[in-house]
């Protein structure tokens, strides 16, 4: 990097910018506010929900077909994921195999009977993973990474189950932006924070929607009651 | 397909409009994008607001932008990400390849990124050692094909499956036989996985820059954005200046503008924040993250009185609606972003000397306007274009006759009247049953269009006398 | 005033008040295409105006209202012309226009050459203001509906882009057609698409313009309408231009002030001409 070329260019960017509207403010309180006052207008620039509850919001969006590729079902304890994880093999006729994600609240679950550590790196698997939100406005979970949670688990695998805790659901994209804000307070942002709303997908040939373009086909969200 | 030249669109619009399928191509995609946006827009009673509030975010922002852009710099340094500066393209690009050579790189990988392609790492990447790999199902499909993109949002719609068929069998390692769409994703997917996961650096654009977090969001639907971005061990963003806005907040209601009026849905599949490299114990992720922030002609915008361009969101409803773009194409445009918004832009990232067609092949109808998510006025935009054009005397000399003449004429309403009463006798010369087939000078007109013959004589010569024979009666 | 437009579907309420309308005089501004081509538009207007109860001037030293120049970027040919105009109308009460093109012109763009003269900006505004398409003057100010007018058949109708998109011009033709004995309404398919007339674009751009409005006509014939009816010259003459190219003779173009003022049996018994 011509680090003398980049001093020069960005000097040229600021004073160009600069020329062109000489008598704008820097005046950093007043930009923070006019900031804040465009977001007053949110309440009235957003959908309504199929329900004020967001749980059932998220729930009557996937149920409505609107989510991509994907399905859901609710269950009352963590202790029965297993078994649910059972049912979507049969459902889908696949082998008990598939990618947990390294998280202690999920290894510890009783796995008996399945494989919980496929390599996602071949392709036709299922992934596990669990959740850091659910967003009702657009059906959608939100993973972050860290050291337990690798964001190829969510992109490899063929299909994907993704662990709701129904309490971490928020309304709107708004509900998680000022968590995002939170979060950066305490200097913890993640690397990546992903909004999965629904399978891969593409209509780049004639425009005939196909799921499962690189990423996962099938997309089964589990909102677990007691989280 | 070789690119077509901005300055060449005459001819490419010959070559456009004599391609016998190309309407039939183009439709296939523009009918349904309209349709789905009219209905996204029907099923989004608060459509309204959330345009008006998005303008506000882009207009504030564009406002305060040397803020904004230190605010960025700041808090992505602090996440770790080394940041560039790009007055240009060609600088842009040389940025990119110099990191990449720095690393060893021998492949990469890239997603769908509009500004890679204004900025010519498309071309830089094929005349140098190292192979470019287009992740974007679009891309990857214009990437075997040679050809350049003829639409923002799809690319490659001028390719019919047929084409694709004959792409993937010739290309892939492991085709598939099947004609079918569902197969031949699945024969791109099969055919990029492992290209995915040992590429040695992926290349991004970027939708939004979030200023407060030094970040970059993603907005995507394949999943390949991620797939790009994460197994290489360096990650380069690519990114022009406008993306910028406040913080994750305010790009929300930008995100709810995006996808409706690009593809009609509510939301693409997959919204990333990306947030700076690797966090030591993290499971996966590039160790370093490079944002290349580019201007190349985005403050000349700025000091031409056009920041109002500077609010697109690359949705690409205003082609999707133009009914120039719908006959004649993206390729006719000669530039990455062709249609209204094209028109604009490549007047300021190329010049207005070589671009400058394209401004007046334009019916100034506003339909653009109407669609544009965040209000950009596109036909005063265009016009005002047509001015600096005009002061520059880039129009043929024989146009500027006709239109000077005709103001002159204009400004002396005696003579005007004259003239327009000579008009219509020398038209009668050539009229039969009602009709003028042909008369000198207006074979612009009578070449497709029969010229209906005038009346009779001019309103104000018959008002005159109609007046005159009141008064001289009462 | 205006409620705002959706995109879903425009609604519009655009009554405007006016009381004693025959107290206030209006400038008839026939634009140079109707006045070269087409004068019974003019009287028509003038017919309709005076119907409406309106006094109804006709200044002679009137010309171009100057899209020529505007559109192709010649801003100083532009004000050349506007001073023109707006000396010769910015004295009246109302200014009328039979085309959507030429009154969006004086409406919208008359300011857009004069930033830099407040003088003549402050008259161009004051001109802007008292500016109006006809169709929509008629029935926006005047409360206007026909009556006593019979016109068998059906109509289909374009919607020219700066009357419907820059004015708001849509309900008010239809409401006061629907007045009509013996007229139905068949709608057309994309009536608010361009028809590719575009002022000089339709020669700069001849091959362009043809295919959008071949598809137009496709549109028009689809409707099997006897008449074709809309608010602009420009946009009648290129469809009417290219419906005759390709041997159509079922289908008549008419502006609308035409047939609202009765003249649609004199000009269609009258010769071939659409």
């Amino acid at each position: 990097m011509n680090s003398q070329q980049n001093e020069q260019s960005r000097a040229k960017i600021f004073s160009a910018i600069k020329a062109a509207a000489p008598t704008v403010t820097m005046d950093v309180k007043t930009i923070q506010e006019e900031a804040l006052e465009i977001l007053k207008e949110s309440e009235f620039a957003r959908p309504k929900l199929l329900s004020e509850d967001a749980t059932q919001a998220l729930v009557l969006r996937i149920e409505a077909g609107l989510v991509i590729g994907t399905s859901c079902e609710k269950l009352s304890t963590l202790a029965d994921l297993p078994h649910s994880v059972k049912q979507f093999f049969g459902k889908h006729s696949l082998p008990h195999s598939l990618k947990v994600q390294g998280v202690e609240q999920l290894e510890k679950l009783n796995w008996q009977g399945i494989s919980t550590d496929s390599d996602i790196q071949q392709d036709n698997t299922v992934g596990l993973c669990w959740a850091e939100y659910g967003v009702a406005e657009t059906g959608s979970f939100v993973v972050h990474s860290s050291a337990d949670m690798p964001i190829l688990l969510n992109f490899l695998p063929l299909y994907l189950i993704a662990v709701i805790p129904k309490s971490k659901i928020l309304h709107y994209m708004d509900d998680y932006a000022l968590i995002a804000n939170e979060i950066a307070k305490k200097a913890e942002t993640p690397r990546n924070m992903c909004l999965i709303s629904g399978v891969s997908g593409t209509t780049d040939i004639e425009g005939v929607l196909v799921q499962g373009a690189h990423g996962p086909e099938i997309l089964h969200l589990i909102i677990v009651e007691d989280q | 397909m070789q690119a077509n030249r901005p300055e060449d669109f005459s001819k490419n619009v010959s070559k456009a409009l004599a391609q016998p399928d190309l309407k039939k191509i183009i439709r296939r995609t523009t009918d349904k994008a309209e349709t789905k946006r009219a209905e996204a827009v029907a099923n989004f009673p608060e459509f309204e607001n959330a345009r008006s509030q998005g303008q506000k975010v882009k207009d504030h922002t564009i406002k305060y932008m040397d803020h904004y852009l230190a605010e960025f710099e700041k808090n992505a340094l602090a996440q770790g990400t080394v940041v560039h500066w790009a007055s240009t393209g060609e600088e842009a690009a040389k940025i990119v390849l110099d990191i990449c050579r720095q690393h060893k790189a021998k492949k990469v990988t890239r997603s769908k990124s509009m500004l890679g392609e204004e900025i010519g790492l498309t071309h830089a990447f094929d005349n140098s050692e190292m192979e470019r790999i287009e992740t974007d199902l679009a891309e990857h499909i214009i990437q075997l094909a040679g050809d350049p993109p003829s639409h923002i949002v799809w690319p490659a719609m001028h390719r019919s499956r047929e084409d694709v068929v004959k792409l993937f069998r010739e290309f892939h390692t492991d085709p598939t036989y099947s004609e079918e769409i569902t197969d031949l994703v699945r024969s791109a997917r099969r055919d990029l996985r492992t290209k995915f996961l040992t590429s040695d650096i992926g290349i991004s654009g970027s939708n939004f820059l979030l200023a407060d977090s030094g970040s970059s969001c993603t907005v995507t639907n394949e999943g390949n954005a991620e797939l790009t971005i994460t197994p290489p061990k360096v990650h380069i963003v690519t990114a022009g200046i406008e993306k910028l806005v406040p913080s994750m907040a305010h790009a929300v209601p930008l995100l709810r503008l995006l996808t409706r009026s690009a593809t009609g849905a509510e939301i693409t599949q997959y919204i990333t924040f990306h947030n700076g490299p690797k966090r030591p114990n993290d499971a996966d992720g590039p160790q370093e993250c490079h944002i290349v922030l580019v201007d190349n002609g985005r403050t000349k915008m700025l000091a031409e009185g056009m920041e109002e361009m500077l609010r697109c969101i690359r949705c690409g409803a205003c082609m999707n609606h133009c009914v120039v773009y719908k006959h004649i194409g993206g390729h006719a445009y000669g530039s990455v972003y062709p249609g209204p918004m094209g028109s604009v832009l490549t007047p300021h990232l190329n010049s207005l000397e070589v671009a400058n067609k394209q401004t007046h092949a334009c019916t100034l109808n506003g339909r653009c306007e109407d669609v544009c998510p965040v209000n950009i006025p596109l036909p005063k935009l265009l016009r005002s274009l047509r001015a600096q054009s005009w002061q520059k005397k880039y129009e043929p000399l024989t146009n500027r006759f006709v239109v000077q003449s005709f103001a002159m004429m204009a400004k002396r309403p005696r003579l005007f009247q004259l003239l327009s009463s000579c008009g219509v006798i020398f038209m009668k010369v050539f009229s039969r049953k009602g009709w003028i087939k042909y008369m000198p000078f207006t074979s612009g007109w009578t070449r497709n269009r029969d010229l209906i013959e005038p009346e009779s004589t001019t309103f104000m010569h018959q008002y005159k006398k109609m007046k005159k024979a009141k008064s001289g009666g009462a | 005033m205006s409620q705002k437009i959706t995109n879903a579907g425009r609604t519009q309420s655009n009554t405007i008040e006016c009381l004693n309308i025959s107290e206030k005089k209006v400038g008839l501004f026939v634009t140079c295409l109707v006045n070269t081509m087409r004068p019974s538009i003019g009287f028509a207007s003038i017919t309709l105006l005076e119907q409406a109860g309106c006094t109804v001037e006709v200044p002679e030293l009137q010309s171009c209202c100057g899209q020529p120049a505007f559109n192709s970027g010649d801003d100083e040919g532009t004000r050349q012309v506007a001073y023109q105009t707006i000396k010769q109308f910015e004295h009246f009460d109302y200014v009328v226009l039979p085309s959507g093109s030429c009154a969006a012109m004086i409406k919208k763009n008359f300011i857009e050459v004069f930033k830099d003269q407040p003088e003549w900006l402050e008259r161009a505004k004051h001109l802007a203001s008292i500016t109006h398409e006809l169709l929509s003057f008629l029935v926006d100010v005047c409360h206007f509906q026909p009556s006593d007018i019979e016109l068998d058949g059906s109509y289909t109708y374009h919607d020219s882009c700066s009357g419907y998109r820059s004015l708001n011009v849509y309900e008010q033709p239809r409401k006061m057609l629907s007045k009509v004995k013996g007229l139905d309404h068949k709608p057309l398919n994309s009536h608010a698409e361009c028809c590719g007339f575009g002022g000089t674009f339709c020669v700069k751009y001849s091959d362009i313009s043809n295919e959008i409005v071949a598809e137009k006509v496709e549109n028009v014939l689809a409707t099997e309408a006897d008449y074709l009816l809309g608010g602009d010259m420009g946009c009648l003459m290129n469809i009417a231009g290219k419906l005759n190219r390709e041997g159509h003779k079922e289908i008549k173009a008419l502006h609308t002030a035409e047939v609202l003022a009765g003249l649609a049996p004199q000009i269609l018994g009258g010769k071939d001409a659409s």
